[in-house]
């Protein structure tokens, strides 16, 4: 994947989930593309650009919040580390053990930006139950649109 | 492969460092101007998103229009006749009111002038706590701003502005945590403070412990507001809590008036620019070189100091200040 696919991508995940969460949340609840996203590319590409790409839309997470700059890229950094990490002992490619990373990265995930906040803001920073226990799930069902969304990506000439 | 994963570890290092001086120096000139390049680059995203989104959808609503247009311009052209004896009407209401205003020694109405603006963006992790809208400091939003939503054609308050952006704005929900806004209640004629959970709802708290409330109750921006005009409605009364022995106050769960999930567009009010204040003040000095008129009953009304531009003057006016305690000054964000 050249830079310039590599720049559509950031700019068109990046617009999907802005868009996803402005205009078709349900209940509040919206998957957490660029989560999904930083594992696919770290299971298929490894951890640095995994967190490279994690760092990068945490950041524009980021922009989105008037509170805790750089929570959400750290958090992603560390999803990208973490997933890049795992491929070294795992299988991460494959949709059952995906789903599984993405289940328990997505409530890690949560549980990082609740920490930060306690250490930066002093008080837990907590998404709701529903979040808590939905988006885990909604973010699995997102594993095989990443997962064409990168095939497509690898194919092009 | 161990020299993978050294990089790998000293990439980590790195952002990590990046991330946390972010987080632990928020306020530090470098963390400042590397947000605002970030700001630079990903607000375009979110704003012509929106602007494009827009764009598509009135394609359909366009046509429509354009079928129609013809039959509305027929109608608003018999419309427009009668407009220049309404104007002329307007002008002389107009002229009489501020001469009036002037002698009954009325303080002017604050220089506000409204704003429209569409919901860009909201945190579906932080549901209750902030939107982001497609209005920044180049159409005149403004720090702690205050904004409304739209009920049944009515006006009902929805938070305040806390980040102001080129071309968008943050605004801080009634329901975040950190929001408060002092309001009364209608039918019990009590001050109280209202404060955000961090989710659907709101309570109030420091009514007076003797006063008598009940489900139902309207709850009112209150006129000593530092950032709401006064009367504008909020929510009503949920649910009481039951009083505590140990405290002299009562608190109640508040349901806000317009729903905060569904809001598309929110009005802020923008302090007027230059020109409208140029054009305010010629009026005044035109109403004061007007004749005065002798009052029968010398004195300023019941509500002198209330005279925001969406005051309704038919609403239950709130309780007097000096006679029973105030609730405390609401929190800046």
């Amino acid at each position: 994947m050249n830079h310039l696919r590599g720049a559509i991508l950031f700019v068109a995940a990046a617009f999907v989930q802005w868009w996803w969460s402005a205009h078709w949340s349900f209940w509040g609840l919206s998957p957490q593309i660029l989560l999904v996203l930083t594992m696919t590319i770290a299971a298929r590409r490894g951890p640095n650009a995994g967190m490279g790409y994690g760092f990068l839309w945490g950041l524009f997470l980021d922009t989105l919040q008037p509170r805790l700059f750089g929570a959400n890229a750290f958090a992603l950094m560390l999803t990208g580390y973490g997933t890049g990490m795992a491929r070294r002992q795992i299988d991460v490619v494959d949709a059952l053990s995906q789903c599984l990373l993405v289940l328990l990265m997505s409530w890690g995930y949560f549980l990082v930006l609740g920490l930060l906040g306690m250490v930066f803001v002093k008080s837990f920073w907590w998404a709701g139950w529903g979040a808590f226990l939905c988006d885990p799930l909604y973010n699995c069902c997102m594993i095989p649109a990443a997962s064409v969304c990168w095939q497509w990506l690898r194919s092009r000439p | 492969m161990h020299r993978d994963i050294r990089v790998s570890n000293y990439i980590l290092a790195a952002f990590s460092a990046l991330s946390l001086t972010m987080l632990s120096l928020p306020l530090s000139a470098p963390v400042r101007a590397f947000k605002a390049c970030a700001l630079y680059l990903s607000d375009p995203l979110a704003f012509y998103g929106i602007r494009g989104a827009q764009r598509m959808a009135d394609i359909p609503a366009g046509t429509a229009r354009l079928l129609s247009a013809d039959m509305a311009n027929v109608r608003l052209e018999a419309q427009l006749r009668d407009a220049a004896w309404l104007k002329t009407e307007l002008e002389v209401l107009r002229t009489e009111n501020r001469r009036l205003t002037q002698a009954l020694s009325l303080r002017a109405a604050p220089g506000y002038a409204p704003i429209w603006a569409g919901v860009m963006e909201r945190d579906p992790l932080h549901w209750y706590d902030n939107i982001m809208v497609d209005a920044g400091s180049e159409r005149g939003v403004r720090l702690n701003a205050p904004v409304f939503g739209d009920r049944d054609g009515a006006l009902v308050a929805v938070g305040r502005v806390t980040e102001v952006r080129r071309d968008s704005a943050i605004v801080m929900l009634l329901t975040d945590e950190l929001s408060s806004l002092a309001a009364y209640l209608s039918t019990a004629a009590v001050d109280g403070l209202v404060q955000g959970q961090g989710g659907p709802r709101l309570r109030m708290n420091y009514l007076h412990s003797e006063a008598v409330l009940a489900a139902g109750d309207l709850v009112y921006t209150s006129p000593t507001s530092a950032t709401f005009p006064g009367d504008i409605l909020v929510g009503r009364i949920a649910a009481l809590n039951p009083r505590d022995p140990f405290l002299t106050f009562q608190s109640a769960e508040v349901d806000l008036a317009v729903d905060a999930a569904k809001l598309s567009h929110v009005m802020i009010l923008r302090p007027r620019t230059p020109g409208e204040a140029l054009e305010a003040a010629s009026a005044k000095t035109e109403a004061s070189a007007a004749p005065p008129v002798k009052a029968d009953k010398p004195g300023p009304p019941e509500k002198a100091d209330k005279s925001g531009p969406l005051a309704k003057a038919d609403k239950p006016g709130p309780p007097a200040k000096a006679d029973k305690p105030g609730p405390p000054a609401e929190a800046a964000p």
